[in-house]
């Protein structure tokens, strides 16, 4: 007998999860909410550090589902624990005996316009790095006209209490970095600004992008965290930090205003979870078993969780999660069935 | 004590040896915020005053950690208690109330 | 007088014949003491109150006593304040009832007890020996001469007992409510002193006490349709054998232990209420927390609680003792740490100002006790006098408006936006005065008690829209325009707020806005509402472009949104605890959108929406302008 393994969330993390668990033979159910599987890779155009295409890598992501049962445009409706196993009810109207559930819910980006200080939806040159990504790919945006100044501000909704994040969103500012670099790429006469609080470029590669950034494309780093902007009268924007290094105020009139949204815990994931009652810490992710020893747990017998719905991660990160998620996956599922008998005892003793 | 090499005297160096720790936890007990300040100069940057004159709530606090309370004094003495500082701190510190408690505290000769 | 006597005097046999002659017994004894220590103390303390008004307030006062216009007002608020209590009847009738019940009623009992005198005996009245009590325990000392009762005499019986009967039904209700508060409208209650308790007691059984004293004599010196019932009662038990003396006893003493212990309790209220009253009228203002005018109101405040259950910080139980009743009663004991404590946290709503019965300006004793500490903290605003003003007016060029944002809405760009494309849609010509940032208006300062420094900010504004030539400004921002209305003091200049400003608009056909389908609420902020009084002109305006629905608190009743710059040390948790109650206040009718009038407002109710709910959709908070230029299209 096969156990059926259900995945929720169709994002890198899941994707991951679901070819490993395939290949370790068992019977995955992916579900994704929205029409494609991909989640928020599928909207970048390319990543950090090296630059390799997004699309390139979900493709090869893609690639190895072969065999997985993937829904698309479908949500959990509801979920029941039995006695080994969850019984779930999917928006499409199948049902899932699931051994083991794999929680893969990601993330949502914060809504810039909250911090309205910054003026997203307000101002027309005030975009976000989604935006941008966007613009990377399509290579049309209304906001982007041949602009000669332009600034980004890395931690929009992270480490802001006042935006109930006070957490690091962790990808940010090695993405500002390289966004910074495609758009002196793409507008070489451009002087580009980055306002940063803390630098936190830590991956392998991440300092290499840096130096680059400051020595190849002369890109000024500022540390002072963007606080104030305003419109000119001739519509470009005037943008008002303190330079905390020179310990003075400064202003700076730009043309683009990129603002490095950062990860907020996945809504419709949040929503899954209070199905589960899988709980949740105070910063809105789930919470896992025995923090750093396995890191994939949920409290809950058979409740996996991997990604970023268990914090912010980059996409390495997600990835090897993931992997580490399938192995554990497997570990409780080999445990439990193979002396089904006495499998009450062995769920309690497992977990 | 033996001094090694050559200094000017008084040193502009910062002394960390001049904080003095019984104040500032005075200050930290009727506002417990100055010890959440990130230093981040959001502060600095909408500040009315500071669009005439020198003045940065960051830097206050950090002299006062530098040991250096009569110019945190002297920068605050231009503020006006609009408020916007509090608005932006990503930290929520009550900007407000830190100000008057340094003045309050560090003001008494 | 003359009148008087000659009805007297026409009476063949007197009505009423002095059944004591001498006009004295010793049971009055322990009245007489407790009432002369009273009026001792409250003499006493009214010329303290008064030594220690300024010299300049103290003429004010003596001039406002003689001016028609202050007499009629001291009359208005002295019957409907003192007397009837109409702003409690007005939130909550029954408990109007029960103190006007107790106020007036005992009021009428003494005032037509010493009409009584003046009408049947009146040699006790005036310059005698007997004056102070004779007519408090005027059916002792009198007897009715049987057969010549007359209308006028059956009329008083019939009066006394009636307004005994409705002391009465009041003292009963006070007694219910002493159990059962919630029942009355109050969730939260004052914890009485031991001071409060005696004189709680001794009020209580005053009453009572009465009835029995005088149901015990009413065959003697009659009575009405209470007293006779009784007396026949008393009669039908005791039979002849009634208990005269010791009923007149208990109900003398006490009368004297209340008189006795009301300066320390919070019944001196029901007399000093009159002279803050008259002080309030005068136009007189407290520059000190606990001296002058402020002694006056703070003996004025009767600890009745109101203020608890008004406090928006009040959503946490914990933040009870923050309430202006607490402040108050500490201001009374002298407690420095807690007061300054209690002072520090207030959020200037001015809510309990509002609704307190006797108009007690609780924040401005507050923004007083502020001042003792903070208005001594060195400022330097020398930078104040390089400010250059952005217009300066040439002959005939001045614009229509000038339009000050305010240092707050510079962090909401879609406000100032959104009044940037109402002008224009209007055809407004405005310039925009603090459009690069200005000077802060000053009143952030006067809230932390710092008026010396907020003075300064003031003259530099004062001075830069003066030079302006701008005969109208136009001000977003609440709290600057209540302080550019009350203290700026601009001569030949219009302040008005936007809200006001483009009701103008819309009604003088100059904007018009399309009506949607939306609902909106509107919130009130403070310092727009209660503060300057202004709630027709925002609701007169939204209502021309979507339909209004109510908050479960509005006008002068609506809660502060939690981020007042009032509160120098409430914190971020306790603040978000006030924004929920505030937008779940505003969330009854299910508005589609919130919409405000103040930045601080806007923020605090965005963030708080924001980081509440996880609803997909949550209720969008929009500003007052943004609702206008909305509706005007492009």
């Amino acid at each position: 007998m096969k156990n059926n393994v259900l995945i929720v969330g169709g994002g890198p993390a899941g994707l991951e999860a679901s070819s490993q668990l395939q290949r370790l033979g068992y019977n995955v159910i992916l579900i994704e909410r929205s029409a494609a599987l991909g989640g928020h890779l599928a909207k970048w155009d390319r990543l950090f550090p090296s630059g390799v295409s997004a699309q390139d890598a979900l493709k090869t992501l893609l690639g190895r589902i072969e065999g997985v049962k993937c829904f698309t445009d479908t949500e959990v409706q509801s979920i029941n624990r039995l006695d080994k196993s969850y019984n779930v009810i999917l928006s499409n109207g199948i049902t899932v005996l699931a051994d083991a559930v794999l929680m893969t819910t990601g993330f949502d980006l914060f809504e810039a316009s909250r911090k309205e200080e910054y003026g997203y939806g307000i101002y027309n040159q005030v975009m976000t790095n989604a935006d941008l990504e966007a613009y990377f790919r399509n290579h049309s945006d209304k906001r982007i006209d041949n602009p000669r100044r332009i600034g980004f501000v890395h931690c929009v909704g992270s480490r802001d209490e006042k935006a109930g994040c006070r957490s690091c969103s962790k990808v940010c500012c090695a993405t500002a970095v390289k966004q910074a670099i495609e758009m002196k790429q793409a507008f070489p006469e451009a002087d580009v600004f980055c306002f940063y609080m803390d630098l936190r470029l830590f991956g392998r590669h991440y300092e290499d992008m840096y130096l680059k950034a400051q020595k190849d494309y002369g890109i000024r780093f500022i540390r002072g965290r963007v606080a104030e902007v305003a419109e000119n009268a001739d519509g470009s924007l005037q943008v008002k930090a303190e330079d905390t290094v020179a310990s003075k105020p400064l202003k700076v009139s730009l043309d683009l205003l990129v603002l490095m949204a950062g990860m907020r815990p996945s809504v419709s994931g949040r929503r899954v979870g209070e199905l589960l009652e899988v709980p949740v810490e105070e910063d809105g992710y789930f919470s896992v078993r025995e923090g750093i020893v396995s890191g994939q747990r949920s409290p809950l017998p058979g409740i996996f969780l991997a990604g970023a719905a268990t914090g912010p991660k980059t996409l390495p990160d997600t990835l090897a999660d993931a992997r580490a998620a399938a192995v554990l996956v497997d570990d409780y599922l080999s445990g439990i069935f193979t002396e089904a008998k006495h499998y009450k005892n062995l769920v309690r003793e497992l977990w | 004590m033996v001094d090694f090499g050559f200094g000017l005297v008084p040193s502009s160096r910062i002394n960390l040896d001049l904080f003095d720790k019984q104040k500032y936890e005075e200050l930290a007990s009727v506002e417990p915020d100055v010890r959440k300040c990130m230093s981040c100069g959001s502060c600095t940057a909408v500040c009315t005053a500071g669009n005439f004159v020198t003045t940065s709530l960051r830097e206050a606090i950090e002299s006062i950690h530098n040991g250096q309370p009569g110019k945190a004094l002297e920068m605050l003495g231009s503020c006006q208690l609009c408020g916007k500082c509090a608005m932006v701190c990503p930290r929520g510190i009550n900007t407000r109330h830190l100000i008057l408690s340094i003045n309050k505290i560090y003001g008494k000769i | 007088m003359i009148p008087m006597s000659f009805i007297l005097a026409a009476q063949a046999a007197p009505e009423v014949i002095d059944r004591i002659p001498s006009g004295y017994n010793h049971f009055v004894i322990p009245f007489c003491v407790g009432i002369v220590f009273f009026l001792i103390w409250i003499t006493v303390g009214c010329i303290r109150i008064l030594l220690n008004i300024p010299h300049s307030d103290r003429l004010r006062f003596w001039k406002s006593l003689v001016s028609p216009v202050t007499i009629y007002k001291n009359l208005r608020d002295l019957f409907c304040d003192c007397l009837f209590h109409v702003k409690i009847w007005k939130r909550k009738p029954l408990l109007g009832y029960m103190h006007s019940a107790i106020a007036f009623g005992w009021f009428m009992l003494i005032l037509l007890g010493h009409i009584e005198v003046a009408l049947f005996v009146p040699k006790r009245l005036g310059i005698s020996r007997s004056a102070l009590f004779y007519p408090i325990f005027y059916r002792f000392f009198v007897w009715m001469n049987p057969g010549h009762t007359t209308l006028r005499g059956w009329v008083f019986f019939f009066l006394m007992d009636f307004f005994l009967l409705y002391v009465l039904s009041g003292i009963a209700l006070a007694v219910f409510k002493r159990f059962r508060s919630l029942a009355l409208g109050m969730k939260h209650t004052t914890k009485p002193s031991l001071a409060d308790r005696v004189a709680l007691y001794s009020l209580w059984l005053i009453f009572p006490m009465r009835l029995l004293a005088e149901s015990f004599t009413a065959d003697l010196s009659g009575g009405s349709f209470l007293t006779i019932p009784v007396n026949h009662l008393w009669h039908l038990i005791f039979g002849d054998k009634l208990w005269i003396m010791p009923s007149w006893w208990c109900y003398s003493i006490c009368l004297g232990l209340f008189f006795a212990v009301m300066p320390f309790s919070r019944y001196m209220h029901i007399l000093t209420e009159v002279l803050w009253i008259l002080l309030r009228n005068a136009g007189i203002k407290p520059n000190h927390p606990r001296k002058g005018v402020a002694e006056a109101e703070i003996y004025a405040c009767s600890s009745c609680g109101l203020c608890l259950d008004a406090c928006p910080m009040n959503v946490q139980k914990k933040n009870l003792k923050y309430s202006s009743v607490y402040f108050i009663r500490f201001l009374r004991r002298h407690n420095e740490r807690k007061i300054n404590d209690i002072a520090d946290k207030c959020l200037m709503c001015d809510k309990c100002h509002a609704l307190c019965p006797v108009g007690v300006d609780a924040p401005a004793l507050r923004r007083a006790q502020r001042a003792t500490v903070n208005e001594s903290i060195a400022y330097d605003y020398s930078y104040l006098g390089s400010a250059v003003p952005v217009h300066t007016a040439t002959e005939g060029n001045a614009p229509e408006v000038m339009y000050f944002a305010g240092c707050m809405s510079h962090l909401t760009p879609r406000i100032i936006k959104s009044v940037e494309k109402v002008f224009n849609a209007a055809g407004v010509s405005y310039v925009f005065a603090d459009e690069g940032g200005g000077i802060c208006c000053g009143r952030p300062l006067m809230l932390a008690g710092r008026n010396d420094a907020a003075a300064k900010t003031i003259a530099a504004n004062k001075k830069m829209i003066e030079e302006s030539g701008c005969r109208t400004l136009v001000l977003s921002c609440p709290i600057c325009f209540k302080i550019f209305k009350e203290e700026y003091g601009l001569k030949g200049v219009n302040v008005v707020h936007y809200t006001q400003y483009f009701n103008e608009l819309i009604a003088s056909g100059r904007l018009k806005p399309s009506m949607g389908r939306e609902r909106l609420v509107y919130h009130d902020p403070c310092e727009l509402g209660r503060g300057c009084n202004v709630y027709y002109e925002p609701r007169a305006a939204l209502s021309q472009l979507a339909t209004l629905v109510k908050a479960s608190k509005e006008y002068d009743e609506s809660l502060c949104c939690g981020g007042s710059l009032g509160s120098l040390t409430l914190d971020t948790r306790d603040r978000a605890k006030i924004s929920e109650t505030a937008v779940s206040s505003l969330m009854v009718n299910n508005p589609d959108k919130i919409v405000t009038a103040c930045p601080l407002c806007l923020k605090t109710f965005s963030e708080s929406v924001a980081n509440s709910t996880h609803q997909v959709s949550p209720v969008r908070v929009v500003d007052f302008a943004e609702a206008i230029s909305e509706s005007i299209g492009n």
